[in-house]
């Protein structure tokens, strides 16, 4: 220790009272002879690269050395700073112009590198009384000012630091949630945090979606001066699209129940901007509709709502996607530098295993207790090996096919959910419909005070398919009988939101029998838990298809059996699972599983504990948000107000998963890491990402549009809005869009893409094998070092041995021993 | 926030300012933190010296198994006394702005117990012991596997110890290092 010590401070004093390159020559010689004198076999501790640079602090006038290690250092750093890094070579090369000039001395440098310098000064790692010197040596130091443009090039750099400093320090002041996130930090480590930190992105990633549907859609929608209608003529053309569209709008809605409306989406809901429905088809600006083929141009200013509407919509979808792949991108990359695989496992685990800044006795005695699981795992996984290699085959046929069997009855279960929620669907729809199949009695679908003309509805259904109008009476219906309906309105949503509840406890109980590996199990229950999620949804989605694919009847407004304006109803239907789904994580954290832990803390009993006690099941919670953010995204285009819904409701989840962490449960004793599960995050957000765009671009391009409702009606889909805004392009940009799609453009840039892709392949596999050459080198190199150590430390030792010889004061003794080593070292 | 103002001038905040990876509102706020552990002492000076066990009453550094560590790394007097400024150092070295090469260098150190440079099997012994704490023991057999597992992820020279560069190239690969290596003032 104190030999270290000694050097140590030794070298930092000499290292910067010195000028100049002589640093290493002047520096060592003088530690060589103190260390080597104590301990021959020290001498490899000496030797450059085994310093660190505390010992080799930085002199405070950097002359060649000095810039190439501080250039290896940035360079090694962020890109902020290899930025600096080449700023800094440009003014070196000022500098070599500078020392060129006959009368400065070599030590003069401009103020810019100096300013340059002090800022450095924060990276080295010295006390800061130490420091504090350097910078005022620094500022004290004659420099050179800076003329003409380099003057101005340099305060503009000055300025723009500032500002970013300033920026910063605005920004960690606005952070939002600074405090719970230290909290939790505090109590769970920082992979625990990685999840907030992901609540709080997709939260952003919504507030982004919401601004872009605001500006595009809902504030034009408002400001602009609709075109005047042209009016229905209900006797020459009853089913054109303004009749359907006034029939729609002219329907009745009734108020009776505030608060149902509001968690249903219906009644006065509906006729809100909060839903598809309520977007008008019109051009602002123009003077005719947008489904007429022949548009006469009134002004030259316009705004095409539904061409804004569908492009909105692919905007935003494409912004989720790029957000997505770039902070996974940003993951992958990190993973990918780690090396193959898990190659420095133990090396991370002992040297970033330790969360610092965990502040609270408890959550840092399962931190021990989660290493030391971790430590004792790998080790056995690492035993186990071998043993995997020379397992039995009777025991191998044994575990494949009980894992053959688990998975085939997870299939099942899966199954089974599938056709639980198509058949309580099946029910739903059945029971909201009151009449036969015959009578198109649709406005049923959309408020719950039409149920109540179920007894008396067959009176009122007129010959024509027109939806009857609700039975205002039907507002004294008893309670239990509103109650009732509620209960079949919500039913399949229920039925979802509790089968994502309990499934996953069984996927849990069922993957203990198939013996994978921990970190295994978390990523196929995790896998499972997915597809139970998504098959649900996916039922959902086709029941709705077929709801809504039926053949438009000839002279008809609606189709048969579908609601009046089918996009509101879709969007309606995900507006209450999303609030459903919402809900339920409020009962769950605050009325199941606070009385748990509630009874856990304050009860000794083992069973009681068992019930009571809950970790804080990360891949569970990272679901939960990620399915919400998946009915977002199918939601989002008919219910264009559920992004707005999903920021506010991300928020407050925010709140709840804050208390089901910090109060229901108990740090978990397994190790979370911040880098695994934020790449586990991505991975499924990507997932269900794909799995939200494959219906809802489906619906953009295929299927009919409500003729009587929202702002493509009329059109035989979405899509067609698009292709006729397209088509009023001029003609010059339009064959060069097609000439996009034509073999002549396709084949070329396929070539040109896979021979790209072929060369980037080929360089990382060269750099892969030069990783491997270089690896090689090195070690050849430790050995080399080594053995040329080992032989003069042993000269060294010998030379020692000499001298004390020499000087002992038997005279023959010295003379033979003399001899004797001679006669060594000449061998 | 009124009185810590009073007893820094604008220039030492400047001064801790290019120093430091911290705004003048967070040097304000570590000294208020640093303040809260011996409020009189600070309060007449401000740079007045804390024995180790009150630096070691800072929540993050009382439970954390390197606590005495960290501050004889950062005390100027080595002894793990710490003043304000090498207070600071250790906030700013454990801020989220600090390069990973800092962080690196300040973590070597501190797993550095016996101060000769390298990690050799003493000090990665003691750093897994800190690091699984007291109540947990690990086989001699079992930690011996464990090093010389590490040793071979990392010993690229084979000499039986981590050098600094070692250590180093090994920080650069691992993505958790500047998170796990981050204390939130």
């Amino acid at each position: 220790m104190s030999g270290g010590k000694d050097r140590k401070s030794k070298n930092k004093t000499k290292g910067w009272e010195e000028a100049g390159s002589e640093f290493y020559q002047e520096s060592y010689p003088t530690d060589l002879d103190g260390a080597i004198h104590k301990d021959p076999s020290a001498i490899a501790t000496l030797l450059p690269s085994k310093q660190n640079r505390f010992a080799t602090t930085r002199r405070v006038r950097p002359g060649q050395q000095d810039t190439k290690t501080s250039k290896r250092r940035q360079s090694s750093t962020t890109v902020n700073r290899r930025k600096n890094s080449t700023v800094r070579r440009g003014s070196q090369h000022n500098e070599v112009q500078v020392a060129m000039l006959p009368d400065l001395s070599e030590n003069l440098t401009d103020e810019e590198r100096i300013w340059e310098e002090i800022h450095e000064i924060k990276s080295m790692p010295v006390p800061m009384a130490q420091k504090k010197e350097m910078k005022a040596q620094l500022q004290n130091a004659t420099k050179l000012r800076l003329q003409g443009i380099d003057q101005i090039k340099w305060q503009r750099r000055k300025a723009w630091q500032q500002l970013q400093t300033k920026w910063i320090e605005f920004y960690t002041k606005m952070e939002l949630w600074r405090n719970s996130l230290k909290t939790i930090e505090g109590n769970f480590g920082t992979g625990v945090v990685a999840y907030f930190l992901f609540l709080r992105w997709l939260m952003f990633l919504n507030l982004a979606i919401f601004v872009l549907i605001l500006s595009f859609i809902v504030i034009p929608h408002i400001v602009l001066q609709e075109p005047t209608d042209k009016d229905c003529d209900s006797l020459n053309e009853p089913n054109s699209t303004a009749c359907c569209s006034a029939d729609y709008i002219n329907e009745t809605t009734n108020n009776d129940f505030f608060i149902l409306d509001i968690i249903q989406g219906t009644g006065f809901m509906e006729k809100t901007m909060m839903f598809y429905g309520f977007y008008t088809n019109k051009i602002f600006g123009y003077n005719a509709y947008v489904n007429s083929s022949v548009v006469e141009v009134d002004s030259p200013m316009y705004y095409d709502l539904p061409l804004a509407y569908v492009s909105v919509g692919a905007v935003y979808l494409l912004l989720s996607l790029v957000a997505i792949v770039k902070a996974a991108s940003r993951e992958f990359k990190d993973r990918l530098v780690e090396g193959e695989g898990q190659f420095y496992q133990y090396c991370n685990l002992i040297f970033g295993g330790w969360d610092f800044c965990i502040h609270n006795e408890k959550s840092a005695n399962i931190k021990h207790k989660a290493i030391y699981n971790e430590i004792k795992g790998l080790l056995q996984a690492k035993r186990m090996e071998f043993e995997r290699h020379n397992r039995s085959k009777e025991v191998m046929f044994k575990l494949i096919s009980i894992r053959l069997a688990v998975n085939i009855f997870v299939i099942l279960i899966l199954v089974g959910a599938a056709i639980v929620i198509y058949l309580l669907f099946s029910i739903h729809i059945e029971y909201l419909k009151p009449t036969s199949a015959d009578s198109p009695d649709t406005s049923i679908f959309k408020t719950l005070q039409s149920i109540y003309s179920l007894n008396s509805s067959t009176n009122e259904i007129d010959a024509s398919n027109q939806p009857i109008r609700e039975n205002r009476a039907s507002a004294d219906a008893p309670i239990e009988e509103l109650m009732t309906n509620l209960f079949f309105e919500f039913l399949p949503y229920l039925a979802i939101v509790f089968m994502n509840l309990l499934v996953p406890l069984i996927f849990n109980y069922l993957v203990q029998f198939e013996r994978y590996s921990p970190k295994f199990v978390i990523k196929i229950t995790l896998l499972r838990t997915v597809f139970l999620r998504l098959s649900s949804l996916a039922v959902l989605l086709s029941r709705f298809y077929i709801l809504v694919s039926n053949d438009l009847p000839e002279g008809h407004c609606y189709m048969v059996r579908t609601p009046m304006c089918w996009e509101t109803y879709v969007g309606q239907q995900f507006y209450k699972l999303f609030i459903t789904d919402f809900a339920t994580h409020i009962v769950v954290t605050f009325f199941i599983n606070f009385p748990r832990s509630l009874l856990a803390r304050h009860s000794n009993k083992k069973f009681v504990k068992l019930i009571g006690e809950q970790e804080f099941e990360l891949s569970k919670h990272v679901l939960d948000v990620v399915y919400s953010q998946t009915l977002c995204w199918l939601g989002s285009f008919y219910a264009p107000f559920l992004p707005a819904i999903a920021v506010v409701l991300n928020f407050f989840m925010f709140y709840i998963k804050k208390f089901a962490c910090l109060i229901n449960s108990k740090p978990s004793p397994i190790l979370y890491r911040a880098s695994r599960s934020n790449s586990l995050f991505m991975f499924i957000l990507l997932l269900s990402f794909v799995v939200a765009v494959v219906p809802v671009v489906y619906a953009v391009a295929e299927i009919l549009p409500s003729k009587s409702c929202g702002p493509f009606r009329g059109l035989d889909s979405v899509w067609e809005a698009a292709i006729t805004a397209f088509m009023k392009l001029p003609l010059f940009f339009r064959n060069i869009i097609f000439f996009f799609g034509t073999a002549g453009f396709a084949i070329p840039c396929f070539v040109v893409l896979t021979l790209l892709l072929y060369y980037y392949y080929a360089v990382s596999a060269a750099n892969k094998h030069m990783v491997e050459v270089l690896k090689n080198q090195l070690v050849l190199e430790g050995h080399d070092k080594q053995f040329l150590l080992n032989r003069l430390s042993a000269f060294l030792k010998q030379q020692q041995e000499y001298q004390k010889k020499m000087r002992q004061p038997d005279h023959h003794r010295e003379y033979r021993n003399d001899r004797s080593s001679r006669a060594d070292n000449s061998d | 926030m009124g009185q810590a103002k009073s007893q820094f001038t604008e220039e030492e905040l400047q001064d801790y300012e290019d120093l430091t990876f911290f705004s003048k509102k967070e040097i304000l706020f570590a000294h208020q933190k640093f303040k809260k552990l011996a409020p009189e002492k600070v309060g007449h000076n401000k740079n007045a010296k804390l024995s180790m066990q009150k630096i070691l009453e800072y929540p993050e550094l009382r439970v954390n198994p390197f606590g005495d560590r960290i501050c004889k790394v950062f005390s100027s007097s080595n002894d793990g006394d710490c003043t304000f400024e090498d207070f600071l150092d250790m906030m700013s070295v454990f801020s989220e702005a600090t390069p990973k090469s800092v962080k690196a260098e300040h973590a070597f150190r501190i797993f550095d117990f016996d101060g000769d440079d390298m990690l050799g099997l003493s000090d990665l012994k003691q750093v897994i012991e800190r690091l699984i704490g007291d109540q947990n023991r690990l086989p001699e057999s079992d930690m011996k596997f464990l090093i010389q597992n590490i040793l071979s992820e990392a010993d690229l020279d084979d000499d039986g110890a981590l050098s600094f560069p070692e250590f180093e190239h090994i920080v650069d690969k691992s993505s958790d290092f500047t998170n796990s290596l981050r204390i939130r003032l």
